[in-house]
């Protein structure tokens, strides 16, 4: 799904377990769009996810409004008792993360497999 | 890498979210037009786009309509500037405090630090805000 005018991003959502999901999104993460993936993210949130993985291993492009995205989510999460992890994302996005240090804030993870793991515990 | 000869463009876009990824996609086309390596070419983007999205987020009302993006290039550097007509901010107290998931501080503004070579911010509450980015052409 694609809003007109917005970067171009394909949100899609899927339970891995119970209180457990993925969110991936794959395309342009900007200004433009980051309110439509927080509301992805809080749909899950209300339909029962304590877990979340956000999977940016086809995330092409983020900036400075993805990582408030991001970093609120966590927080949400944390607030209730949840978890979260970022799996896969890519060189250029995880530069982003280091130069801002939201590589100590976010945990971090090569792919889903291995978040779903580590956030599950 | 070829001598350049002075290049200068323009760009005006509406004051909306949905325009930014047109500024920040102009700038990145132009940096690679102007032979700045790929890693440069990203940073260009990302700055371009920190620049306008706060633009964009940070000014209040609808008194100011649209945004000035200018780039100005030789054979040194590329010079970005970003004008709006709001009111603007206090670039050290936006500027403040490493992001924590209490707050994000002033993201945007140290992701532009982090990136340029040069960085200059003015406010002034009759001719607005301007946002001028400078990144040095490293010779390959």
């Amino acid at each position: 799904m694609t809003d007109m005018g917005a970067a171009p991003l394909r949100v899609e959502t899927r339970l891995a377990g119970e209180g457990t999901a993925v969110l991936s999104l794959a395309g342009e993460v900007d200004v433009s769009n980051t309110a439509r993936v927080r509301e992805a993210a809080l749909q899950l949130l209300s339909g029962g996810t304590k877990k979340l993985v956000v999977d940016l291993s086809a995330t092409e492009y983020m900036d400075s409004a993805g990582l408030g995205m991001l970093v609120g989510l966590l927080k949400r999460l944390k607030e209730s008792g949840g978890a979260m992890g970022i799996a896969g994302a890519r060189p250029r996005v995880n530069h982003l993360f280091e130069i801002t240090g939201l590589n100590q804030i976010l945990a971090l993870y090569d792919d889903v497999a291995i978040a779903l793991k580590e956030v599950g515990r | 890498m070829r001598a350049v000869a002075p290049v200068e463009v323009e760009l005006r876009i509406p004051r909306s979210c949905e325009f930014v990824r047109v500024a920040r996609k102009t700038a990145a086309a132009l940096a690679h037009q102007l032979e700045f390596t790929i890693h440069d070419v990203a940073d260009i983007e990302l700055a371009v786009s920190e620049a306008c999205t706060n633009a964009v987020e940070h000014v209040p009302g609808q008194e100011c309509r649209e945004i000035l993006v200018r780039f100005s290039a030789d054979a040194t550097q590329l010079v970005m500037e970003v004008v709006d007509q709001g009111p603007g901010f206090d670039p050290a107290e936006a500027a403040e405090g490493a992001p924590t998931e209490e707050g994000l501080g002033g993201l945007g503004l140290l992701v532009i630090r982090s990136l340029m070579d040069d960085l200059e911010i003015k406010c002034d509450p009759e001719t607005g805000t301007r946002v001028r980015m400078v990144k040095y052409r490293r010779r390959s």
